[in-house]
């Protein structure tokens, strides 16, 4: 097992592997950003390493500061968390080039499913249902409209390198095919260096389903069963819950099986999410996220899994100590991410942290790094807590959700926590009654 | 002390009023070696922030020491983290020593990260009044390596 782990990462989710490191026993570093010297896991980390300035691409992205800090410190493993450097190839290869262990997949894995044409090939492979499409990447206007044809529109360009959200247009009929084409390009050469696009049928009310796996590179995996996350603004999840609530056992046990059985073919390593788009009772994969994922505590919660803790054992090269038969579901969980953000103008607003109380009793769980006094940067992303519950029935944790919302306090900086008492009293909220695109109706962007 | 010191309260009250004013707990003031001291009974020095004990610890917690010897204005920090050298191999001597004057550019050390060397170099010429840092110590972004005056 490793004696000290490094966390390449910030804010919540530093917290979050240092909490599970400590419970192992493990010594931890926490790098940051000179904007981050006061964040709490730089605080009640073991050692601590400043790599840079506030900008990301000059501390949290920056890999010889990170790699630097690994050696001066003596680490022997590093844990990159979400977003950063996390599905980042070639960074997990120079670590492990470096001798130490990148807690996640290896580069290779990351690399396919980076590459969402190659990932859909690989899904194909593995027997994994996905959104029908062009076989790769689409190169002319004619191969575009003969694909869209026969598929049928609505139709949606993807570009291959993108992910996330980002990088997609809508075609809703052969009239517009060919100008969609050519706008998608030229943004994902730009946003992505990689002007690689694809074609793929557009639904137009699925739910976003995602299956979460552990799998430890030897030939063992397992499904953590799935969650909702379709509730999304600018393709961001805004809340999310386990399981999904129009699930059947069945269906929940065929597509846990279809990705757990895919993860050992794939003899994939460490935790992973199997994304699909859900309609009219079929799957369609869309993407595999070959990281933790923010959401990943509702799963912790109805499984009684620590998925972080799991990561940290198999990367030390520790066989999955669960077995499917183990994984029992355990009632329902709901995650509100809560932003720095004006809750209707969505306006950042980073700042000092006067007063901050966080909810508590049974089934309530914060994963957040803020506390009275500190001072949210503005130079990272705006998720500055995760307010998760439990509950034995939905209706029972939507009763907890609001009740702890209601409890919640933080002061000094604007937060999402209206928005989210809102949708907990919205009747098709309560009903599970909401499809990707609902939200944004909601709030009333679309 | 051999002067008289008569003590002006008016003076005092100015300050203590201050004091309300601000909300501050204590205001010294000093006057060519007469020094006045008002305070707030029973103020602590208490932080605003409640650290936890084991932060308090924390070999290599964020130091606010070397934050004030890195804001004098002939202050030299690590632009990034790694290793110093203070020689270009080693067993040769130093680059340069406490006492030596140096010109702007001139390479004062070498900071190692992953197998490459960095050359620190003067921002400005004048007298290396100190060397904060030891041959193969690490140093983590922004830590004072050295003052040139």
């Amino acid at each position: 097992m490793f004696e000290k782990v490094l966390i390449a990462n910030r804010g919540e989710i530093a917290l979050r592997i240092h909490r599970a490191c400590k419970e192992m026993g493990i010594s931890t570093v926490a790098v940051h950003s000179t904007a981050d010297s006061y964040a709490m896991h730089v605080r009640l980390a073991d050692e601590s390493v400043c790599i840079g300035p506030p900008p990301a691409k000059d501390s949290y992205l920056n890999i010889p500061a990170l790699l630097s800090a690994a050696t001066v410190t003596g680490a022997d493993a590093i844990h990159p968390g979400y977003g950063f450097l996390s599905e980042n190839a070639r960074f997990a290869r120079i670590v492990e080039e470096h001798g130490l262990a990148f807690i996640g997949p290896t580069a290779d894995s990351i690399a396919t499913m980076g590459d969402k044409v190659a990932a859909k090939d690989a899904m194909k492979a593995a027997g994994v249902p996905v959104v029908p499409g062009s076989d790769g990447a689409i190169q002319t206007v004619e191969d575009a409209e003969k694909v869209a044809g026969e598929i049928g529109y609505p139709v949606i360009v993807k570009a291959a390198a993108g992910g996330g959200g980002r990088g997609m247009k809508v075609v809703e009929s052969a009239a517009g095919i060919a100008d969609a084409l050519k706008m998608a390009r030229t943004e994902a050469g730009t946003a992505f260096g990689d002007d690689t696009v694809y074609i793929e049928k557009y639904l137009s009310r699925p739910r976003h389903v995602e299956v979460q796996v552990l799998a430890d590179g030897q030939g063992n995996a397992v499904h953590l069963f799935e969650r909702d996350c379709s509730l999304q603004r600018s393709h961001q999840k805004v809340l999310e819950e386990a399981p999904c609530p129009v699930l059947d056992d069945a269906a929940r046990k065929r597509i846990g099986t279809i990705c757990a059985d895919a993860a050992r073919k794939m003899n994939y390593r460490s935790a992973g999410t199997f994304e699909f788009l859900y309609e009219d009772g079929e799957f369609y994969f869309i993407e595999m996220n070959t990281r933790v994922q923010v959401e990943h505590p509702i799963t912790e919660m109805i499984c009684d899994v620590d998925i972080v803790a799991e990561m940290i054992r198999i990367a030390a090269g520790e066989k999955l100590s669960i077995r499917q038969d183990d994984i029992v579901l355990n009632g329902h969980a709901f995650e509100c991410r809560i932003n720095a953000e004006d809750p209707v103008t969505f306006t950042p607003s980073p700042g000092l942290v006067a007063e901050y109380h966080a909810p508590g009793g049974l089934g309530v769980r914060v994963d957040s790094a803020l506390y009275a006094g500190f001072s949210i940067p503005p130079y990272y992303d705006s998720l500055v807590a995760k307010l998760i519950v439990h509950g034995r029935t939905r209706d029972e944790a939507r009763m907890r959700l609001k009740r702890a919302l209601d409890e919640m306090a933080v002061s000094g900086v604007s937060t999402t926590i209206p928005l989210h008492q809102r949708l907990v009293d919205d009747p098709s909220f309560a009903a599970a009654d909401y499809d990707i695109h609902w939200l944004e109706r909601f709030v009333g962007t679309s | 002390m051999s002067d008289s010191f008569d003590i002006d309260a008016e003076f005092i009250r100015k300050l203590a009023d201050l004091l309300s004013e601000t909300g501050l707990g204590e205001i010294e003031y000093e006057d060519g070696g007469k020094r006045i001291r008002v305070a707030r009974p029973g103020v602590a020095a208490a932080p605003a922030i409640a650290i936890p004990a084991a932060a308090a610890e924390a070999p290599s917690a964020p130091a606010t020491a070397p934050a004030t010897d890195a804001a004098h204005p002939g202050a030299v920090s690590a632009p990034m983290v790694g290793t110093i050298y203070l020689a270009q191999t080693p067993g040769d001597p130093p680059l340069v020593k406490t006492g030596d004057t140096v010109s702007e550019g001139q390479t004062l050390m070498l900071i190692e990260a992953m197998k490459t060397f960095n050359e620190v170099k003067a921002p400005r010429g004048g007298k290396v009044s100190s060397i904060a840092v030891s041959n193969g110590q690490p140093v983590e972004y922004g830590e004072l390596l050295a003052i040139i005056e």
